[in-house]
């Protein structure tokens, strides 16, 4: 039986295989393998016809083991999977999702991998000694160290080189993040993978990672290298904390100091329109007044230069009646001898006072009082001096 | 049908001898077929060969990418005597597989052990030669590439090419890490207590500014409101001179009486009166002391 017969190769490269030819194909080769152990058969049969082939024992043992060894190349490529196709295991192709047949074992092979996922990596440190670590404890380019937590989403691009080229390439994978983490960290300064850089360091490890894969022929291609997390180790991260805490509070003491400006300047220029307006205000009055006054002395002056004399006099006593109306008063003979006169002045001027508060509060009782208050005035005047509650009112 | 188990034997024994007489080599491997335990052929190429049974044999090697995965960091002291745990992969490939076969009677085992001696030795001459900064940082490539290039010419003796190393772990060891750990928290405390300096300072200067504004604006505002006040208070002047000039002994007379009005209004003023004054004449009699009253004493 020549398994390098040409047509078994046509045939695996096609479609699906036309399964009669190959039932034929097969028919004809038993033939031939019996036609040359049974002498007396011819071998030059062009198509031995079937009811010609012993249908006994043996016949039908060979037929299904046949049957079921044919089956068994049935095969069915899942979408989001690629099969990839050898031949006596030489590669010969790929094959898309749908269901297939190749020759079966141990002439053709195919082995079905999944293509299109995403799959996705966390790279965790290896070295027992550094498990407290979320991810990898790196050294940065200014001898610094690092936490970080790399994820790797990574999916195939090649089904024959992911196959082919290298033994676990899902575990080289993983070699190839850890060895271009710790190369890209370690050209870099701290605060930079901490803080500003992460999508930078990510954008660079990813760019080495995949230079790496494409240089071992593995197949997979990068989807994304991100930085999930960047910390100080745990040993030093109260200090760290404490140093993002500075941060916040020095934003938050010059935000109170604005606030303080925010409160002062306004408020002062309030003040400022505020004296302005005022000034304002009394320059107006002040000229206002001024003019009334005015106005008021030169229309009384007119009045005054028809008739000086009695003008003077009326505006003299119209001040004393004003004046003396109002205040207290004692009247005292100056020439009656030098005997020396005791005026109580602290005493009347108490007194007075007294008598002035109640009638700055009760307004009302005010009208009705006067009548009685000029009758007690004389009652009281000669004996008592204190007292002058009513006297004081009636005035 | 006497004959069917005889045939049938027969087809057994083909079989099993074809089966022992085809070997089929993999994309993914190399064979070598020895005769009686001698070299006869190596297969780079995939596909279907021939052996002779029982006499000839096969073995198979991995032809892809292999990986050499160091168990732990070696201890590498850099040119400054500091230590360095450094770790590193390597990938190789069998390349001359008969080569390979002979040095290392095709044990992978084996063979790795050869490649990470020489690897280590090799890695730690070029650390032994840089800083620590070089071989974290600066020269992390350079060292990578230049042992590769020495290892992969030492590798050629037994067939294996070496496709990369690469540093995986380049750290302080454990006690120096402590050391380490200080620094990065003095520094730190620094940086926290510059910030917050930084903070006192700008706050005090944005409040200071502030302070400042609004004496500058308070300033102006009160130089303007004196200047209009100022103003108006020339210009009252003006009016009253004006008014008054017109006979001054009248309005020193006018003026007067306003006053004593405006000063004498109240209870608590005590006036001591004379009642000889002139004001008082009629008081005391009808016809008056004089002639015409003098109004200006009292």
């Amino acid at each position: 039986m020549s398994l390098n017969d040409p047509q078994w190769g046509k045939r695996g490269r096609g479609g699906p295989p036309d399964l009669d030819e190959i039932w034929r194909n097969f028919n004809r080769r038993i033939n031939e393998l019996f036609g040359r152990r049974e002498p007396g058969d011819s071998v030059d049969t062009g198509e031995p016809p079937r009811s010609r082939f012993p249908i006994g024992g043996v016949g039908l043992l060979i037929a299904l083991v046949l049957l079921v060894w044919l089956a068994s190349g049935f095969y069915i490529v899942d979408e989001g999977r690629r099969g990839v196709f050898t031949r006596v295991g030489k590669y010969t192709e790929t094959t898309s999702p749908g269901p297939r047949w190749h020759l079966p074992y141990p002439i053709e092979a195919v082995e079905v991998i999944d293509f299109s996922r995403i799959k996705t990596v966390e790279i965790h440190s290896t070295n027992p000694s550094s498990r407290s670590a979320r991810g990898l404890l790196l050294v940065t380019d200014d001898e610094n160290i690092v936490d970080a937590l790399f994820a790797v989403q990574y999916r195939l691009k090649d089904a024959k080189n992911y196959v082919f080229n290298a033994r676990n390439p899902d575990d080289v994978l993983v070699q190839v993040a850890a060895t271009a983490i710790s190369e890209v960290v370690g050209r870099s300064q701290m605060d930079f993978v901490l803080y500003e850089g992460r999508g930078e360091i990510a954008k660079k490890v990813e760019t080495l990672m995949q230079e790496m894969l494409d240089r071992y022929g593995t197949g997979i291609q990068i989807q994304s290298v991100s930085l999930q997390d960047a910390q100080p180790p745990e040993q030093v991260r109260p200090a760290f904390d404490d140093a993002v805490k500075a941060g916040q509070d020095r934003e938050r003491q010059k935000n109170e100091g604005q606030a303080y400006a925010n409160d002062v300047v306004p408020r002062a220029r309030g003040m400022a329109s505020r004296l302005v307006q005022e000034a304002e205000g009394y320059s107006a009055r002040v000229v206002q007044e001024a003019e009334g006054n005015a106005s008021r002395f030169k229309q009384i002056l007119v009045e005054y230069n028809k008739a000086p004399a009695v003008t003077r006099e009326r505006l003299y006593l119209d001040m004393m009646q004003s004046v003396l109306g109002s205040t207290s008063k004692v009247l005292v003979e100056q020439k009656a001898g030098n005997s020396l006169l005791y005026l109580p002045l602290d005493q009347l001027l108490k007194q007075s006072q007294a008598a002035a508060a109640p009638t700055a509060s009760g307004d009302a009782t005010r009208p009705a009082t006067p009548p009685e208050a000029s009758v007690t005035l004389d009652a009281n005047r000669g004996r008592e001096l204190p007292r002058s509650r009513e006297r004081s009112d009636g005035r | 049908m006497k004959a069917t188990v005889p045939v049938l034997a027969l087809i057994v024994a083909a079989l099993l001898v074809l089966s022992q007489s085809i070997y089929t080599v993999d994309q993914r491997q190399y064979a070598i077929k020895f005769q009686l335990g001698e070299f006869i052929d190596a297969q780079t190429d995939a596909g279907l060969y021939f052996k002779i049974p029982l006499v000839q044999n096969v073995r198979f090697f991995d032809r892809r990418i292999l990986t050499l995965d160091a168990p732990k960091p070696d201890r590498i002291t850099t040119s400054e005597k500091k230590p360095l745990n450094v770790d590193f992969i390597a990938y190789w490939r069998i390349i001359d597989v008969r080569k390979y076969y002979q040095s290392v009677t095709g044990d992978e085992e084996l063979a790795k052990q050869r490649l990470a001696q020489t690897i280590r030795a090799i890695l730690g001459q070029e650390i032994n030669k840089r800083t620590i900064h070089e071989a974290i940082s600066t020269e992390r490539d350079k060292i990578m590439t230049t042992t590769r290039q020495r290892a992969d010419a030492d590798a050629k003796q037994i067939g294996v090419e070496i496709v990369d190393v690469r540093l995986r772990r380049v750290e302080l060891p454990e006690e120096v890490l402590a050391q380490v750990y200080q620094r990065m928290e003095s520094e730190r405390k620094r940086v926290a207590n510059e910030l917050r300096s930084q903070g006192a300072a700008e706050s005090e200067k944005i409040r200071a500014d502030a302070d400042r504004q609004r004496e500058v604006i308070l300033a102006d505002a009160f130089k303007q409101a004196q200047k209009i006040k100022g103003d108006g208070d020339a210009k009252s002047s003006a009016i009253y001179a004006a008014a008054y000039g017109q006979n001054p002994e009248f309005y020193a007379f006018y003026r007067s009486l306003e006053t004593y009005k405006a000063t004498f209004r109240s209870k608590s003023d005590m006036l001591v009166l004379d009642p000889n004054s002139e004001f008082f004449q009629y008081l005391k009699q009808s016809g008056g002391a004089k002639g015409v009253p003098r109004p200006g004493s009292k």
